[in-house]
């Protein structure tokens, strides 16, 4: 075999792997998300997840000690910290309970349907990305389970992330602190719009369409995207916004939803028709919309309606704006 | 490559991953966990002869590509490079902790570093991420705290010592 002879064979053998990672690199990203790629990535998933479970299961124990060992540390001031929670969330409840009564009333007069609740599945959190710079969760249920491409992802707190992936038994869950991820979100007190980007471990960045309406610390943002069901909480502004030159106000906010310390999950079974929002994510990470005709879905869709054997119907948390009906 | 050596290294590789993938789901100090597989193939690299290290890289990167959704080939790439860096100082640093762990350090942050870099060229915005110095140090950090472990288990299942004393010889 031709070589140039002063290239040693392992820097021969170390080009050709380099030229074959980029070759890959080029077919997966042309292949826009679908193809051969997704196919060897759903399958080594589900090759993968018995190791996953058991691995889960024998470190359970191992985290839950070293866990425990540091929360004594902590728990003086949690405990604290919880108890102020715990009151302020009364109180919330409260003011919840009297808004839900007037949002009847007000349905009834305006002769409105109430929108359903959505059915969720619950979820595990069976392992994390392979590296850091993953905001990735696998999730203990799968296709099997009901759970769908794209549906919405939350916790106690709220949004959590959308499904990317599933195989018969898992389902990949992007984080939205993902840097690719946008959600379009409103803020409940005012109801302006603006989108909200993740930026990995740090706060999200929000970007509002309009200045003359300030945003202040604590202003709870909510989804208001047709990805997901509107008013689900997504984020808490950090900061109040200050004007900038230019037609947008900047600022950051924190996930309503413990993102990183997340271990229990709820899937909403919300399948969207083909809202797809240009422009607000890097196209190759939305999925195929469904077809108009259910008779004929489209590639990767599976046929039937996802059947929720392991569900319970909840409304969404920590909001009065229920899916369907916007402010 | 010898058959034992292929078949410890498909568990050694499979072992890394399950564990970073599912034990540092809540044991995270400060919000970080080690870059096992990096560190295996720093580990394993070193026994190795160069082309078999070369595609031990390759396919535990590969491995990870398909677990993560990154675009595949990223992965392999880096640790293919990771793997080529190790050849090539291996017979610098011998056995002395002293020296192999700035090296594991060194290798982990470069590591995360072109895989920060070519994220971001391949449109997964890595370099947009707020705590991107805290993901590459932070591993780092980790990984050579652990590296002792992995570096004497390393030669102990393959069933080898080393045996090379010329400084970049392949």
């Amino acid at each position: 075999m031709w070589r140039p002879s002063n290239v040693d064979r392992p820097t021969g053998v170390f080009i050709g792997l380099i030229v074959i990672s980029l070759t890959l690199i080029t077919i997966d990203l042309r292949a826009d998300g679908v193809g051969l790629g997704s196919t060897l990535r759903d399958g080594t998933q589900a090759l993968f997840t018995p190791v996953q479970r058991a691995f889960s299961v024998a470190g359970r124990p191992i985290a839950d000690f070293f866990e425990g060992v540091s929360d004594l540390f902590s728990l003086r001031e949690e405990n604290r910290r919880l108890r102020a929670e715990a009151a302020d969330l009364e109180q919330q409840i409260q003011e919840t309970e009297s808004i839900r009564i007037r949002v009847r009333e007000l349905e009834a007069l305006l002769d409105i349907d109430p929108p359903e609740d959505l059915d969720t599945i619950a979820a595990r959190v069976l392992a994390i990305g392979v590296s850091e710079f993953d905001h990735l969760r696998v999730i203990d249920k799968g296709r099997n389970d009901g759970v769908g491409l794209d549906m919405p992802v939350v916790d106690e707190g709220g949004l959590v992330g959308r499904v990317v992936a599933v195989t018969d038994t898992v389902a990949r869950v992007m984080l939205i602190t993902d840097p690719t991820l946008v959600v379009a979100v409103r803020v409940e007190r005012t109801g302006e719009t603006g989108v909200l980007r993740g930026r990995g471990s740090g706060p999200m960045s929000l970007e509002m369409f309009n200045t003359d309406t300030a945003v202040v610390r604590g202003d709870l943002l909510v989804t208001a995207d047709g990805r997901f069901p509107a008013g689900i909480p997504v984020a808490r502004v950090r900061e109040a916004a200050r004007s900038e030159v230019g037609f947008a106000l900047r600022t950051t906010a924190d996930p309503a939803a413990a993102v990183t310390r997340i271990d229990f999950v709820k899937v909403l079974v919300f399948t969207r028709d083909d809202a797809v929002v240009e422009g607000f994510e890097g196209g190759n990470r939305l999925p195929i919309p469904v077809p108009v005709d259910p008779a004929a879905p489209a590639e990767g869709e599976t046929e039937e309606a996802p059947t929720t054997t392991t569900t319970t119907t909840t409304t969404i948390p920590g909001t009065t704006t229920l899916p369907g009906i916007e402010p | 490559m010898k058959i034992r050596h292929a078949v410890v290294m498909v568990i050694v590789v499979i072992l890394a991953v399950a564990l970073q993938t599912t034990l540092f789901i809540r044991l995270r100090p400060f919000d970080a966990a080690p870059a096992l597989v990096l560190l295996v193939v720093v580990a394993y690299a070193r026994y190795l002869l160069a082309e078999y290290a070369l595609l031990i890289g390759f396919f535990a990167g590969l491995f990870q590509d398909l677990l993560a959704e990154t675009p595949l080939g990223l992965w392999a790439l880096v640790m293919t490079v990771v793997a080529f860096s190790v050849l090539r100082f291996r017979d610098r640093f011998e056995d002395d902790f002293g020296l192999i762990g700035p090296f594991v350090l060194v290798l982990t942050i470069g590591g995360l570093a072109l895989f920060s870099v070519l994220g971001t060229i391949f449109g997964e915005k890595t370099l947009a991420d707020v705590g991107i110095l805290k993901k590459i140090a932070l591993p780092a950090v980790y990984n050579v705290v652990i590296a002792p472990l992995i570096l004497r288990i390393a030669p102990l299942t393959l069933g080898v010592t080393r045996s090379r004393d010329t400084a970049f010889t392949l």
